[in-house]
């Protein structure tokens, strides 16, 4: 017996079991729903918040009876991969998930160039895959019909940003961002929309997992900068703003996302925050009853507060139901594709109609905090709040 | 002008953490001539058991600390003998083992605790302190403390000590050293409990200053062996310029070039330290070397 | 004799290499295993190429993939604006690998075993920041959507279409075999002994005669340049490119690739790639402890195959053959 004859049979065993085992279709009726997101690695946070979501809406579905579409009802079951945010992965995960698994629609992702693999893969198969959360404009323009985006994109994040920056003339204008796609992207975002009289100051990238800023609010103080935008996630954002008031710095901070939420205020003191401004698309305590139902909801199933991209992804999910009621398939990818490109869709994040690039426009609202920890909105000017009401 | 001063203050604090964690890799390196690339996750494992410890068993920091170390060095010993004796001549599969550990640490973190970050409170890390127009807190320099108090201890215990001598002996010349009657397996397991006590000590110590999370470890794990191979692989005080060195320049690289090259100038140095001493700044020139 | 063994080596060859062309034929019915397989051979190039560096001749390369971003990147850059079709865009994309690879070498490989590690990492590690942060080039962190496959090509008896997946396996394969055909003719020449010679002990090399920096900057290029085609074939796969996918965590996974596989073996690398592709795909049920179980396999691995799941599989063999040589010779039939 050769060598490669031996490693030959074990491999042939190994990988003839794996394989063969597909997902078993289940006595009653269900769909298998296909969610690609980072489950391991450095954005495995944001990725429970949004794989939160869909499972707040597939819960909330059934017990509700399920879902009915044409003459059946039929629950509903997420099939998850994790892609933690590896391009060869999240094109393996799609491929399992459509070729394999035979969803008829994949939800997810966080990470913008993993989503850029998984695109063709849903256009080879034409299976429609909807993103709930990655934020790199490029994405929705590559031509693609079977990828959707319900979250806004940098872009869109930045442009109200951009305009109350240029109203209050805060320049110079210092960063503070994550090396990577998120971090990059909205500084690039953010200097292409700022006009020259909004004078860029200090750039300071960080490598994701790095947690000392001192090197960057010394050369935000030399630069005198008038605010600091602070393009991360909500750990090392605590951290920086942190770092910065305790040098002394009252520098305005700018923040993004989740950094105006409770859940932030509790890595924090009120007083770290006051005054910060921050966009979101999602403020938690704003007095809109589709967002309040969804806090409370989120809140009695998962026990904290409720966060932006479980709020995008519980919508992204609904709105794939809703496409496969209105197509009557609950198989058909290429008729749900149609259903969803002229589907008009009130969720908790708002209004969602995809565009010709199948982009959506969610409301993006501005968020500023007061003292004593509660926070008002300050944009759209038709929804301005006092204390307490973001 | 200012701005530099300001800066290589900023860098020699985070340069103290590198050194806690060089420490620890040169030690192993040293006698061991094994390049440890799971001491990141020791590390990682040393903030979490701090945490664990503060909040459910003493309620007092420093006592969670010293029990955070004397746990690491159960572990590191643990290790020694159940992964890393095996494979003393096996580079490449020193490797593989390190990283079948990471990724099982890690994920075992990520099980255990849940992807999002910790959060530990301490006294040290509220009250702060002015340096000029900077400001750190009581627990930047507590980790300078633990780092120069932990250089001291190191060369004491090798210098003063018998077991400090079979550990330098071993480290030179493993085979004499056995010849001359050390048991150079109780130094192998000595060289691991102290490597891992020292890096439970940094993360135990950088926890509650910043967070703690299954990542915290693998930044510093890169820095360590940055700092390791360029003061010289196996030399202590190479390891100590090494680490500081290194923060020194990621901090005042700032100054003068845009932020996301900055650890491309700590590689640049790197490489061009090695190609006038491709031993390292204090390293020992081999036969054979260039 | 040594006829026999060649012809032997030869259709043993030829078979292997038929069956893996009838892939796409067996597989017809199940693209998620072809999909699967035309990743491992994605993966396999580039282990093959630091397969030469590490297992032949003992350099532990840990920033081996970024030179297979180098390779997908210039391919990637060049079929995406069209300014190249597929063929002189996968050459341009090997030889820029190939070309970087001697830079990095010259300085590197001057350095003892574990410091050429950590220098290997570090280049690694400054290519990943230059694919990370030259946006106006490479698409920056966001990755480098909308990379175009290769168009059809007409072979005369049949149309091999890479937009297709059976089609785009073929393609992968051929690379596969052209790589597998360079590491068997560089480990079976003289220049290939050499190497080994080196591994073995470069002092003694150097004194009967070898120029050790010579072989070694070779070798370095030769395998940072078939890491550049593997890059170049992974990212028409993809059709994106991003930086992540050569970064530290790849570094690592193509040295374990190698090293797990069997290094210094022409079929460990195949192996390996096998094993990190498959093995984590297959492992998808176990989804939330897969990592937790993958680590732990490692360090058995590590412990109880020192040499590797090819040093394993020849353990086991000759086992079984000394058994049966054993009871034949003590009579029984």
């Amino acid at each position: 017996m050769t060598s490669a004859s031996v490693a030959a049979i074990a491999i042939i065993a190994a990988l003839g079991s794996a394989f063969t085992m597909s997902a078993a279709g289940a006595a009653e009726k269900s769909i298998d729903i296909g969610i690609v997101t980072a489950r391991s690695g450095p954005l495995a946070a944001p990725g429970k918040f949004q794989l939160n979501g869909f499972q707040l809406a597939v819960d909330t579905i059934n017990k509700a009876g399920g879902v009915k579409i044409g003459s059946d009802t039929y629950q509903l079951a997420l099939k998850v991969y994790d892609t933690h945010c590896n391009a060869a992965e999240g094109a393996s995960a799609m491929q399992r998930l459509v070729g394999v698994d035979h969803v008829p629609v994949v939800l997810g992702e966080v990470c913008s160039p993993t989503a850029a693999a998984e695109a063709p893969v849903a256009s080879d198969y034409s299976v429609p895959l909807i993103l709930t959360v990655p934020t790199a404009p490029d994405l929705t323009r590559q031509g693609n019909p079977f990828l959707f985006r319900v979250n806004a994109d940098t872009d869109q994040l930045n442009k109200a940003l951009a305009a109350y920056v240029v109203e209050r003339h805060w320049s110079p204008l210092s960063f503070i961002a994550w090396n990577n796609d998120a971090g990059r992207g909205g500084v690039n975002g953010m200097k292409a929309l700022l006009p020259k009289d909004i004078a860029i100051g200090y750039v300071g990238y960080f490598d994701v997992g790095a947690v000392d800023f001192s090197s960057d609010v010394t050369n935000i103080r030399k630069s005198e900068a008038r605010a600091v935008m602070l393009l991360m996630d909500e750990e090392p954002g605590a951290l920086a703003i942190r770092q910065i008031r305790d040098a002394g710095l009252d520098t305005q901070l700018v923040g993004t996302l989740a950094m105006g939420s409770d859940r932030f205020l509790k890595r924090l003191d009120a007083k770290y925050l006051d005054g910060m401004v921050q966009y979101s698309a999602f403020p938690p305590s704003a007095p809109l009853q589709r967002i309040q139902e969804f806090g409370q909801a989120y809140r009695a199933h998962f026990g904290e507060e409720a966060h932006g991209f479980a709020a995008q992804s519980y919508d992204g999910l609904l709105l794939a139901v809703n496409a496969m009621q209105a197509a009557g398939t609950a198989t058909d990818g290429a008729a749900i594709q149609k259903a969803l490109s002229g589907l008009s869709f009130d969720g908790v994040i708002g209004h969602v109609q995809f565009d010709g690039n199948n982009q959506a426009s969610p409301p993006v609202y501005i968020t500023q905090w007061c003292k004593g920890g509660t926070r008002k909105i300050d944009f759209p000017a038709d929804l301005k709040s006092g204390c307490g009401a973001g | 002008m200012t701005a530099l001063l300001e800066q290589i203050v900023n860098g020699a604090m985070m340069g103290a953490i590198y050194v806690l964690v060089a420490l620890g890799m040169v030690l192993i390196f040293g006698v061991m001539e094994i390049l440890n690339f799971a001491h990141g996750v020791l590390f990682m494992a040393g903030g979490y058991l701090c945490d664990v410890f503060v909040l459910h068993l003493t309620g007092s920091y420093p006592l969670a600390v010293i029990l955070t170390m004397v746990t690491l060095a159960i572990i590191g010993v643990a290790l020694e003998r159940g992964v890393f004796r095996r494979l003393r001549v096996n580079v490449p599969m020193q490797i593989v083992a390190s990283l079948g550990l990471i990724l099982m640490a890690e994920n075992g973190a990520v099980l255990l605790f849940g992807p999002s970050a910790l959060q530990l409170t301490v006294p040290s890390v509220h009250s702060l302190v002015r340096v000029g127009e900077l400001s750190f807190t009581v627990q930047h320099f507590i980790i300078i403390g633990a780092a120069v108090a932990s250089i001291a201890a190191l060369q004491l215990f090798l210098r003063r000590t018998r077991l400090g001598a079979a550990l330098r002996a071993t480290s030179q010349n493993p085979e004499a050293a056995r010849v001359i009657g050390i048991d150079s397996d109780r130094v192998y397991r000595l060289t691991f409990a102290v490597a891992s006590a020292l890096a439970g000590l940094g993360g135990a110590l950088l926890g509650p200053l910043f967070l703690i999370s299954p990542q915290m470890g693998d930044l510093p794990l890169l820095k360590g062996l940055t700092a390791i191979v360029l003061g010289g692989m196996g030399s202590i005080p190479g390891a100590i310029v090494g680490g500081f060195a290194i923060g020194i320049i990621e901090a005042v690289s700032t100054l003068f070039i845009t932020t996301d090259y900055r650890d491309m100038v700590v590689f640049a140095v790197l490489i061009a330290i090695l190609l006038v001493r491709p031993w390292g700044l204090f390293g020992i020139r081999v036969r054979g070397d260039a | 004799m040594r006829v026999r063994a060649g012809t032997a080596r030869l259709a043993i060859g030829a078979l292997f290499a038929a069956a893996l062309y009838l892939v796409p034929v067996a597989f017809a019915g199940s693209p998620y295993v072809l999909f699967t397989l035309t990743l491992t051979l994605c993966y396999a190039i580039p282990a093959m190429g630091l397969n030469l560096l590490l297992g032949y001749t003992g350099l532990v390369s840990l920033g081996h993939m970024g030179f297979a971003g180098v390779g997908a990147y210039v391919t990637a850059l060049l079929m995406k604006h069209g300014l190249a079709s597929f063929v002189p865009s996968i050459l341009a994309g090997t030889l820029a690998a190939g070309l970087v690879g001697v830079l990095t070498g010259v300085p590197c490989l001057r350095l003892r075993s574990h410091y050429f590690i950590i220098v290997t990492l570090a280049v690694g590690m400054m290519l990943f920041l230059l694919f990370n942060n030259l946006d106006w080039l490479t698409g920056g962190a966001a990755g480098l959507p909308g990379v175009p496959r290769p168009r059809p090509l007409d072979l005369g008896f049949a149309v091999v279409d890479p937009r297709r997946p059976a089609g785009f396996y073929l393609l992968a394969a051929t690379a596969f075999l052209l790589v597998f055909v360079i590491q068997y003719a560089l480990v079976h020449s003289d220049f290939g002994r050499s190497l080994a010679a080196i591994r073995q002990d470069e002092t003694l090399a150097a004194s009967r005669g070898v120029d050790v920096f010579a072989h070694k900057l070779t070798i370095f290029a030769v395998s940072a340049a078939i890491a550049g085609l593997g890059g170049g074939v992974q990212v028409l796969f993809l059709r994106a490119a991003a930086p992540q996918s050569f970064g530290f965590l790849e570094d690592v996974n193509v040295v374990l690739i190698v090293i797990v596989g069997g290094s210094g073996s022409l079929f460990g690398p195949c192996l390996g790639a096998l094993l990190f592709v498959a093995l984590p795909e297959a492992l998808r049920v176990a989804d939330a402890f897969r990592m937790v179980l993958f680590g732990a396999a490692l360090v058995a691995l590590a412990l109880f195959a020192p040499r590797g799941l090819w040093g394993l599989a020849a353990t086991v063999a000759r086992k079984l053959r000394a058994d049966r040589s054993v009871v034949a010779r003590a009579g029984h039939s």
